[in-house]
């Protein structure tokens, strides 16, 4: 309990860092901090409710620490205030239409990643010197290294553009109605191919190194010889005995990366046109629309903290030394 | 290290393992074509020499790009102030990962606590798009800048690293008779136990250096840095803003798309073999072939007797 209790401080003090960064960075910026947040907005937005606005986000006149606890206060509301690029829209509402699809991206990314990922890790590590694991490791960490608008577009120009197995961009068919209809579902599945197999090439090489070091060390360990000396069946061993243990390190090792996954969101979304969080970035970003860039990072870094947490979670149920 | 040694080294570092050669002959090729950038490319990579978007031919070896520009000339210039870029970035990391980690590591205590509770929160943020909004703050970021961000955001892990194989070596009889003998703190640190880790530290600025290639790219990409300065990543913005592939002009995308991704890989193959440096244990190919057949050999031996 405590040691859920000292994460979970843990992750309420980074994200307590994180609003007090979107707090101080348009202050920090030469020039006033209001025109720097507001510098795409002139003209489109009326003057009054760009002052009400400005209020909302704590840019109210008087000393900086009740501007702080304001900006707070609407952060803890989610309130974010409107976007400039599609005035009157409120980013929150913006937010949570693009979530879902960067959200489905990476969950089933990170779903194939760790399964094949761990897979060839451990059977790297257990067949030392077979072909697998001369080759897997050494080529996913050649691929891996590639930056990831780079394989996005190297998969779009081939795979869609040229050959034309899959679409060019956006989400799913715009001419199809959203709903649970086998068409839409397949069509959205459709769309996804390539942005979630980009984030695998990018992202399995973790899984696969940390699962063969981990087992590596595994191995030498005295109840695998007892398990041997025992007559276990060889798959036994590898799944039962070694795998189980191995995971533990591999657990907390490439929960770090989810961060790397989310930034990869932001490319592989702006290359394929895919209506998701990173896309909506990229358009702020052209567009210097600040309140929703930093609505953008604030989800991102949320994301990245949830799930670190649930990978804490997740070494609490696997290793019952954490449980005192 | 005297000169024997240091071929003793490099060849049991080769011996036997390809992925060491490929990824050593790759980035060598790659720094050796960027520093003679000059030499090699006729063309000056500002000059408009050709009409726009020229696919590759016996005059222009990789094209033109959409504003006829040598896409050839444009790699190779390129080349040199990403390969900057990504160096420096290390650099940085580098010394403020062993800074911290190794202070950490040796002092305990406190300072210990202070320092890594910091790292962890610096750990758990993601790092790119922390980049990017303060890169989209400042404005258009020069490489100079770009370097800069990188290498004082990516240095925690690291820093963990270095720490916890500090702490594996701080008791070791070596630094306690350095410390009886009244050598001093600084010196411990810096002379005694830095060079224990020099595999880890190398491993680590090789890592930090193919994480900067990808978060310099990427910036670009997203038209953050300074578009008039040609680098890989620019030349994928510029290419990616005129929509090369739509309009058939793929070489302008697929060279340096390419150039990035060979060289990361080069840098990903090398920096495996150094982390079996550091841990032999992780080793595959020739090496366990040698000791399996020292182990059937003796096998075979005692079955005799």
């Amino acid at each position: 309990m405590t040691f859920i209790l000292r994460r979970f401080a843990f992750y309420l003090v980074a994200i307590l860092i994180t609003i007090s960064f979107n707090f101080l960075i348009p202050r920090l910026m030469p020039g006033d901090p209001v025109d720097a947040l507001f510098a795409g907005a002139q003209g489109r937005i009326p003057l009054e409710t760009l002052q009400a606005y400005k209020e909302m986000l704590g840019f109210v006149d008087g000393p900086l620490w009740i501007q702080y606890l304001k900006y707070m206060k609407s952060i803890f509301t989610w309130d974010l205030g409107p976007t400039i690029m599609l005035f009157p829209l409120p980013v929150s509402e913006l937010l949570s239409v693009k979530l879902p699809w960067t959200l489905g991206l990476a969950g089933m990314s990170t779903v194939i990643c760790v399964m094949i990922g761990l897979i060839i890790g451990t059977f790297a590590a257990y067949n030392r010197d077979g072909l697998v694991d001369r080759f897997m490791p050494a080529f996913w960490a050649f691929v891996g290294a590639m930056p990831q608008p780079v394989t996005a577009l190297f998969l779009f120009f081939v795979l869609a553009l040229s050959w034309k197995w899959f679409p060019l961009s956006y989400g799913a068919n715009p001419d199809l109605d959203p709903g649970w209809t086998v068409e839409y579902v397949s069509s959205v599945l459709h769309h996804a191919v390539l942005p979630i197999l980009c984030m695998i090439i990018g992202g399995i090489g973790a899984w696969i190194f940390n699962m063969r070091n981990a087992m590596i060390n595994v191995l030498g360990e005295d109840y695998i010889t007892m398990a041997r000396a025992k007559g276990l069946s060889n798959r036994r061993i590898m799944a039962n005995y070694a795998a189980r243990n191995a995971l533990l390190p591999v657990v907390t090792a490439v929960s770090m990366q989810i961060g790397f996954v989310m930034a990869g969101a932001i490319f592989i979304e702006t290359v394929f046109n895919y209506p998701g969080v990173g896309l909506l970035l990229f358009k702020a970003l052209a567009a210097r629309d600040y309140p929703t860039m930093q609505a953008c990072f604030l989800m991102i870094v949320l994301f990245v903290l949830v799930f670190n947490f649930i990978a804490d979670l997740l070494n609490l149920w696997l290793d019952p030394r954490l449980r005192k | 290290m005297h000169i024997n040694q240091y071929f003793k080294f490099l060849r049991r570092f080769y011996r036997g393992n390809l992925a060491a050669s490929i990824g050593s002959i790759i980035v060598a090729t790659m720094i050796l074509l960027s520093v003679f950038a000059g030499s090699i490319a006729e063309n000056d990579p500002n000059k408009r020499v050709a009409r726009g978007h020229q696919p590759p031919s016996a005059e222009l070896l990789l094209g033109s790009t959409r504003s006829g520009k040598d896409v050839l000339s444009q790699v190779l210039h390129g080349g040199k102030i990403s390969l900057l870029v990504a160096f420096s970035a290390a650099m940085i990391t580098t010394v403020i990962a062993v800074a911290v980690g190794i202070s950490a590591g040796y002092f305990g205590g406190r300072v210990d606590e202070i320092l890594m509770s910091f790292t962890n929160i610096v750990l758990v943020f993601p790092q790119l798009p922390l980049l990017i909004i303060i890169a989209a703050f400042v404005g258009q970021v020069g490489p100079i800048v770009i370097a800069l961000i990188i290498g004082l955001s990516s240095w925690a892990w690291g820093a963990r690293v270095i720490r916890s194989q500090t702490m594996a070596i701080r008791n070791k009889e070596f630094i306690i008779a350095a410390e009886v003998m009244g050598e001093s703190k600084l010196r411990i640190m810096f002379m005694e136990i830095l060079p224990n880790l020099i595999s880890i530290v190398v491993g680590g600025a090789i890592g930090t250096c193919i994480y900067a290639l990808m978060a310099e790219a990427g910036l670009e990409f997203l038209g953050l840095g300074d578009p008039t300065i040609i680098t890989w990543g620019t030349m994928l913005f510029w290419a990616q803003s005129n929509s090369a592939f739509i309009v058939g002009a793929w070489w302008d995308m697929v060279v340096p798309g390419t150039a990035i991704a060979i060289f990361g890989g080069g840098l990903a193959l090398l920096n495996m073999s150094i982390d079996q440096l550091s841990n032999p244990k992780l080793k595959t190919g020739g090496y366990i072939k040698t000791w399996r057949r020292m182990k059937s050999d003796i096998e075979a031996r005692r079955t005799e007797a």
